[in-house]
């Protein structure tokens, strides 16, 4: 126990005083962040707002018409596959919401037209908005406010009729940021794991493990505090990538924090333990440092953790469904920021505790100190 | 891990140059053996197989409390996986084993407590402190020595504070003796101690060897280097290709085979071996290119003989030296070449 502590405060001191190791692991994703966040915030100049018309009368459609006209309400998707589906009914605009077609579903219920006409009490049109992107939600509240408000002037009716009333719902990709922090947080989880491959061949090729094995240091010692040092790294990951995005692009982490941390921690473990296949296999470290781009590059790209994987072809959604990297980015889009499933979080679960214990067991076969 | 095939020079030539008598310090006059209290190591019909290659074939040895027992030999002998064998990080295929009385397949974990190791290793932990990486090692046992006794002891006190990385080589190399010595161990396993250092840090290292076997401890050291061998061992055991050649003290060793002197110059080709083995006082001759060596009872008139051969040939002897038979001259005469290899 005693040379676990040791070893694994060592372990943190070689890292932090490791700039490169430092700049991969914690500086490179908030730059990814930072680029993609600037980059992809700026594409979409306005936001659609799909509208359930359920009074259908002349007064609500003229609303509609009023709404459709205003072009920062209906701008043109800024990503491929969002389709704007201005009208329809409630639930299916709440579902496209949740797909992230669209970011805001304004309601108008029935006795909308009557409530102009008679001497009827004011009336509230619910809207419903994504609250884990703080700014999008607000600014679609506002906008929306005042083009009815404007609405109502041009009717010249006397006093305010409506008033909107804004109502908080889980959606989808609703800004380009809340879908990128949780994204890019899994990718740098799994480069952490995975990369622990490069150390480990180091460490066997400069014989510092067979050194080790020469003192009485139990082996679990020895794993264990590589583990507890990923995972260390994993939690100051975590901070830093949720810190920027909620300093820099307003995304709210809105999920249950034991769940979200669960899924990081056997995440991490999961690419850690592919990090030590890939070092059971790699016999020099420039061949695990070979096998790791390898594994990582194309993962990083067909994992859905820089575009949505709605609405991409088949053949790519059947390549991300055997990556491990697929999960963890769609367990934590999901926990984090409530983004389209594209498993259940069981499933997720599932499928990253089976690869966790899938590596640990070929590991534990042809892991080889010497 | 088996030795590496040969690539390294071999830079003893010190070693063989005249005169080279006053090389080594007086070995000690009776064998440590008779005042040892009991065998430390013991080793019996010893073998270990790397796929075809027979990496250690019958080897036997025992070592005694308290002496320096050296394992001579070059690179790919089996030095290194004999002592790996020993230390308890590799199984042997056969034979019998005993270190400190325990069985270091079965019992590793007791011996490794009460063993140091050194080994051919890079630096350990390049971004810790020496001070630090002590402390750590500290822990890995149930009894560690104060890390500042330690710094003393190998003169690393300067550079308690520096990382490992920046040290020289022969700072690396006394921290990896030092991280040997952490459990105050009663057996010091020493993989080529001094590889790859000058001769100023080679010497000092020497002391500190040296400097165990005052404290009591037994010391099982490999080398490839001749005169560290003839400096530092109480006995020897010459080793190639897997097998012990000869065991002994280095005047055993010597004197078991050469009472004459070598006299050594650069290969004449036009000399046959015929011509040479019948010189005057010529008992034996060895042919190492570049050099070609003769053992004489009698240096005048080999010389002599020598230098009427080569003035009927129109050729000078180059390099010309005389000097009393080394361990090299046992190496040469054991395996038919030279250690340099």
């Amino acid at each position: 126990m005693r040379s676990l502590v040791s070893l694994t405060i060592a372990n943190v001191r070689s890292f932090v005083r490791d700039r490169a190791a430092l700049f991969w692991t914690i500086l490179f994703p908030v730059i990814f962040i930072v680029l993609f966040g600037v980059i992809f915030s700026g594409g979409g100049s306005g936001y659609s707002v799909g509208i359930a018309d359920q009074d259908n009368t002349p007064t609500s459609q003229a609303l509609v018409a009023y709404i459709q006209k205003i072009p920062f309400l209906t701008p043109t998707p800024s990503s491929p596959g969002a389709v704007p589906q201005d009208t329809g009914s409630e639930d299916d605009l709440l579902a496209s919401m949740k797909l992230g077609k669209i970011d805001a579903v304004l309601v108008i219920p029935k006795g909308f037209g009557q409530a102009f006409t008679a001497t009827g009490a004011s009336f509230k049109l619910p809207l419903y908005v994504d609250p884990s992107n703080a700014t999008s939600a607000a600014t679609i509240t506002q906008a929306v406010t005042q083009t009815e408000a404007a609405f109502e002037q041009g009717l010249s009716h006397v006093r305010p009729v409506a008033t909107i009333e804004q109502t908080d719902i889980q959606a989808g990709q609703l800004s380009a940021s809340a879908f990128f922090v949780p994204s890019i947080l899994a990718m740098a989880l799994m480069q952490l794991g995975i990369f622990s491959a490069i150390p480990l061949v180091e460490q066997r090729e400069k014989k510092i493990l067979k050194r080790l094995s020469a003192t009485p240091l139990p082996r679990w010692a020895l794993v264990g505090s590589n583990i507890l040092l990923r995972l260390i790294i994993a939690a100051a990951q975590t901070i830093i990538i949720l810190a920027v995005g909620s300093e820099l692009f307003q995304v709210q982490v809105t999920g249950n924090p034991l769940i979200i941390a669960g899924f990081i921690v056997v995440g991490a473990m999961a690419f850690t333990a592919l990090g030590y296949v890939i070092a059971s296999f790699a016999p020099t470290e420039e061949s695990a440092n070979f096998i790791v781009s390898a594994v990582q590059f194309p993962m990083m790209f067909l994992s859905g953790i820089f575009f949505p994987l709605q609405g991409l072809p088949d053949w790519l959604h059947t390549v991300a469904s055997f990556l491990p990297l697929t999960y963890l980015g769609d367990a934590l889009r999901q926990t984090m920021v409530g983004g389209v499933p594209f498993a259940s979080l069981s499933f997720d679960a599932l499928v990253l505790g089976g690869w966790l214990i899938v590596c640990l067991v070929i590991s534990a076969r042809f892991f080889r100190w010497t | 891990m088996r030795d590496a095939a040969p690539r390294r020079p071999l830079g003893y030539h010190h070693a063989v140059t005249f005169p080279s008598t006053t090389t080594g310090v007086p070995m000690p006059a009776a064998s440590p053996a008779a005042a040892a209290s009991g065998d430390v190591i013991v080793v019996r019909d010893l073998h270990k197989r790397f796929g075809s290659v027979q990496a250690v074939d019958g080897v036997d040895f025992v070592v005694h409390k308290g002496e320096i027992f050296g394992l001579l030999g070059p690179n790919g002998a089996g030095k290194t996986t004999t002592i790996e064998m020993l230390e308890g990080l590799q199984r042997a295929d056969g034979g019998e084993l005993r270190v400190l009385d325990l069985d270091p397949a079965r019992q590793a974990a007791q011996l490794k407590a009460r063993i140091g190791v050194q080994l051919q290793t890079a630096s350990l932990y390049p971004q810790l402190t020496v001070a630090e990486i002590l402390a750590l090692f500290g822990t890995f046992y149930p009894r560690a020595l104060p890390v500042k006794q330690l710094l003393d002891a190998l003169d690393l006190g300067e550079k308690k504070d520096a990382r490992s990385k920046t040290l020289s080589g022969g700072q690396q190399q006394r921290l990896s003796v030092a991280l040997a010595l952490v459990n105050d161990p009663e057996l010091v396993f020493l993989d080529e101690p001094t590889t790859g250092l000058d001769p100023a840090a080679r010497r000092s290292l020497w002391d500190l060897i040296a400097g165990m076997r005052r404290q009591g401890k037994t010391v099982l050291m490999t080398t490839h280097y001749m005169e560290e061998a003839e400096v530092l061992c109480d006995r020897l055991a010459i080793m190639d290709h897997g097998k012990l050649l000869d065991m002994g003290t280095v005047t055993e060793l010597v004197g078991r085979r050469f009472k004459e002197r070598a006299v050594r110059f650069d290969t004449i080709d036009r000399l046959t071996d015929a011509q040479l083995s019948g010189m005057a006082a010529v008992t034996h001759v060895a042919r190492e290119d570049p050099e070609t060596v003769l053992y004489t009872t009698d240096v005048p008139a080999t010389i002599g003989a020598l230098l009427s051969a080569t003035e009927a040939l129109a050729v000078d002897p180059a390099n010309l030296m005389i000097r009393r038979a080394t361990l090299e001259d046992v190496f040469l005469d054991l395996t038919g070449r030279a250690l340099r290899d």
